[in-house]
């Protein structure tokens, strides 16, 4: 009866607790979506650092990956490469050697970072396909197909079928240098890579820098990039002595920060966003409390504990906390759901921001993940706890005779 | 051994930084069975007399017994439940749970006893049905008369076979004829059941109907007898 008669004084002043749970509804709602836009985002330079150029593993010669030393190069195991197709926690294997050098075309010159891949394996781990702005990807029987980022691109002066020279030195101290064609040009909004990155064939890479068969690194994508460093430890053990595997998140330990922080800057978003709501339910209560004085007082006179008015009140807060729970997570699931499939595009207004070793694209977009309902519906309870409390308490500590003189 | 003894009663009300007396060397003794009202003006220490020997008040002073126990040395937890297990209040405004039912008013005590819902219910059929209110069992209090409320909370009170009914001012906001009828009601419900029926009251209809006046004025004890039926 108990838990019936908080449900009934609930709605006793039915416009005052629709207002209470419509304020729960709508800070649990939005602070739903604000952390699935936040994720959203964290996402989104999670992939752009590592699906468009770097890989979430990267396996390599040690210290290659501090200095970039020409030499410090290996011969890809056949095996080690099948091994690593197989598992079943890897999406994509590939083998890359990386060379930095000059491009020219026609008077421009400019330095850039040439990366030879194999087209088919490289597509599995990264998708600089899908930022195309013209042209084509590179074909995987091309001899000396490039593709190359907007800003160079542009500073080159160069589009898809133009010729460009390249000039680098060599593993043997010769100058290397040869003729690329312009197949495709891509924008990812990373200005790093847009400005500098070229994407040529494996096999040409080899040759004009004179390491026949020789790669720099293999890269890797997988399914779970937040369990990197669990299946880092695991493929290490099928690695040749001499090589080593790291994560994206050793790569770029500032992205791995700023990603690690989103729990702590969620709390405080909740935090701040709850506390407002608080108040209000806590008024609310305590409005609802001073009303029954005397009717707390009837209760005390025929014999009700402290604790069962205690807990009369607080089973009222919890109730509309559970209820506005309930409503919160499913406006929030749904609002979540349209910015996941919808979202809204704001390069017109804004342009990348390179943070954290990562971009930040100009759009909002929102994941559905279960962290962000499970935050706002274990704070809202607490809070709805808390704002209930004080009034329950009161509530409690009334002397039955001078409630019951309460007017 | 009478069922209620006050014994030198002493309570004194903070008011700002005053202190006002509202009851002073005042004892009582009260025996099982007793159908008495407390009489007197406004501010002579009715209530606060039923709020001592009701337990939802503490004296100043003195000592309160009921069945022998101390009741103004108990602690909050015992107090609630002494007047769970042995009073019955009833109020000048009847004071029913306005979400609750008529029927749900009258368990309430009942289920803060522990009894199953449908013995509670089976009590207050029978209980309803004996003062004159069957089938209002489901209405709610706003949906009554006044003196179909203060049958309910009658109800209220007798549902737990109390030892003591404390009924403040129980006529004040009945028309004669209903207060007549709430009168004869708890005068029969006094020879069954042998409840001890205290009323505080300066409504001479109720005084008349008394076997036991005790006066009160300005706290004191100024006049107590019995009258002949």
């Amino acid at each position: 009866m108990l838990l019936s008669l908080a449900l009934r004084n609930i709605w006793r002043n039915k416009r005052r607790t629709l207002l209470t749970v419509s304020a729960m509804v709508v800070s649990s709602a939005l602070l739903i979506l604000a952390l699935g836009i936040f994720s959203g985002m964290l996402n989104d330079m999670l992939a752009a650092a590592t699906e468009q150029y770097r890989g979430h593993l990267v396996i390599s010669m040690p210290g290659y990956q501090q200095d970039r030393e020409i030499f410090n190069s290996f011969v890809p195991d056949f095996v080690l490469l099948e091994e690593l197709d197989k598992d079943p926690d890897v999406l994509g294997v590939s083998p890359r050697l990386r060379g930095f050098g000059l491009l020219s075309h026609g008077h421009n010159t400019y330095p850039a970072e040439l990366l030879g891949i194999r087209p088919r394996k490289e597509r599995q781990v990264t998708n600089l396909e899908k930022h195309l702005t013209g042209g084509r990807y590179p074909a995987e029987e091309a001899a000396d197909e490039a593709l190359l980022g907007r800003g160079l691109a542009q500073k080159l002066g160069v589009e898809p079928g133009d010729e460009l020279v390249f000039v680098t030195q060599a593993a043997d101290g010769s100058i290397g240098n040869d003729l690329l064609t312009v197949t495709g040009i891509f924008a990812t909004g990373d200005t790093t890579h847009d400005n500098s990155l070229v994407l040529v064939p494996l096999a040409w890479l080899q040759k004009v820098m004179v390491l026949e068969n020789k790669v720099h690194e293999i890269a890797l994508r997988i399914h779970r990039p937040d369990k990197a460093s669990v299946l880092a430890d695991r493929l290490s053990a099928l690695l040749p002595g001499q090589l080593r595997i790291v994560t994206w998140g050793s790569l770029m330990p500032e992205l791995q920060e700023a990603i690690l922080s989103f729990d702590a800057s969620r709390l405080i978003v909740a935090v701040i966003l709850y506390l407002a709501t608080g108040l209000g339910i806590l008024n609310t209560v305590y409005m609802s409390v001073m009303e029954r004085t005397r009717e707390f007082g009837v209760l005390m006179a025929i014999g009700m504990r402290t604790w069962q008015i205690r807990l009369l009140v607080l089973s009222e807060t919890l109730i509309m906390g559970l209820l506005s729970l309930i409503v919160g997570c499913g406006l929030g699931a749904f609002m979540t759901l349209y910015m996941q499939q919808v979202g809204i595009d704001l390069s017109r207004h804004l342009t990348p921001i390179t943070y954290a070793g990562s971009t930040i694209l100009p759009r909002l977009h929102a994941v559905n993940e279960a962290g962000n309902y499970l935050l706002p519906a274990v704070m809202l309870l607490i809070i709805a706890l808390l704002a209930g409390w004080l009034p329950a308490r009161r509530a409690a500590k009334l002397q039955p005779a001078d409630a019951l003189r309460e007017e | 051994m009478p069922l209620i003894q006050l014994t030198d009663v002493e309570k004194i009300y903070p008011l700002g930084n005053q202190q006002v007396v509202a009851l002073s060397e005042f004892s009582l003794s009260i025996d099982k069975g007793e159908f008495t009202v407390l009489a007197g003006p406004s501010g002579s220490g009715k209530t606060t007399v039923l709020n001592l020997i009701g337990g939802i008040d503490q004296p100043t002073r003195g000592r309160i017994e009921i069945e022998g126990r101390d009741v103004g040395r108990r602690s909050t937890r015992a107090l609630a439940d002494f007047r769970l297990r042995h009073i019955g209040f009833i109020f000048q405004s009847y004071n029913l749970i306005p979400v609750l039912t008529a029927a749900e008013n009258a368990e309430f005590t009942l289920m803060l006893q522990g009894m199953t819902k449908p013995a509670r219910r089976a009590r207050i059929r029978d209980l309803f049905a004996d003062l004159g209110i069957g089938g209002l069992e489901n209405r709610k209090p706003r949906d009554l008369s006044g003196g179909q409320q203060q049958r309910v909370a009658v109800a209220r009170a007798m549902a737990s076979h109390p030892a003591v009914i404390l009924a403040d001012e129980p006529t004040a906001n009945l028309d004669s004829q209903t207060a007549e009828g709430l009168l004869d009601l708890m005068h029969r419900l006094n020879r069954q059941h042998h409840t001890t029926f205290i009323f505080s009251s300066h409504d001479p209809l109720v005084i008349s109907r008394a076997r036991r006046i005790v006066r009160l004025r300005d706290g004191r004890l100024e006049d107590d007898r019995v009258q002949q039926p």
